[in-house]
């Protein structure tokens, strides 16, 4: 199980990417594995795994300067910034103006073909603007979160500082491997701790 | 245009997205109460099941 794996089970476990919450929704029902004695739900790290390299393949298929990736929270900032310099495509870190996809008068208007979120409830401004012009929303769901107007979710942890620049990390991973800028069984010159929120 | 989700036939001036299947590819059109409702739908070529 481990050998088709992005990284092995172990750094996956390390990095907590399983971890959800102490609450479920009906929407993430599907992607959670069991519940820990202290209530924990725990996500199934081998969807996590199938969605990441799904997710690679779709993102492929854009140009990658017409995608926006989104992070209000704190611990996502340094991965989506990192994850947005390797990729070359645009990144929101910290608040979300209002009118930026939706707007032509605001000075921070883009438009983007595709939108990444890092938690639909954080970065709801984004994902209902997203909705309203009609791109698609890929988003990084925790157990706790509803999947409406999101197209396409990796279930994850999505509130850990390790969790976040894994993931990060192995979607731009997966994407220049996708696109032939590393080799296929090639490594990024730089590893998941630079990703890491300090 | 028919939505992948509930099959229904979505007029022009309703909202809705259009994608390529992460997997093989092929299009996948989802009308906006069916994104709202975050109702499942399924590549009719891979079988690939989102949300």
């Amino acid at each position: 199980m481990t050998d088709d794996m992005l990284v092995p089970l172990d750094q996956y476990l390390a990095s907590g990417i399983h971890i959800g919450t102490q609450q479920k929704t009906k929407d993430m029902d599907k992607y959670i594995y069991r519940v820990r004695q202290d209530g924990l739900y725990v996500l199934d790290i081998k969807t996590t795994d199938q969605r990441l390299r799904s997710v690679a393949n779709f993102l492929a298929n854009y140009d990658p300067t017409r995608i926006l990736v989104v992070s209000t929270r704190v611990y996502g900032h340094k991965p989506v910034k990192t994850f947005a310099q390797y990729i070359n495509c645009r990144s929101v870190a910290g608040r979300f103006i209002p009118g930026m996809l939706t707007n032509p008068n605001n000075n921070d208007f883009l438009e983007p073909d595709l939108l990444i979120i890092t938690d639909p409830r954080a970065d709801y401004q984004a994902l209902k603007e997203a909705s309203n012009i009609g791109i698609p929303i890929i988003a990084l769901c925790d157990s706790e979160n509803m999947l409406s107007n999101v197209d396409i979710s990796v279930p994850t942890n999505n509130k850990g500082r390790k969790a976040l620049s894994l993931i990060y990390y192995l979607l731009a991973r997966e994407l220049l491997r996708k696109k032939g800028t590393i080799p296929e069984d090639g490594d990024i010159d730089f590893g998941f701790e630079e990703f890491k929120q300090p | 245009m028919e939505c992948t989700s509930c099959k229904r036939q979505i007029t022009p001036k309703e909202k809705m997205v259009k994608f390529p299947c992460p997997e093989c590819g092929e299009d996948i059109i989802r009308c906006e109460k069916c994104r709202v409702l975050a109702n499942n739908y399924k590549c009719p070529k891979c079988s690939f099941e989102g949300p």
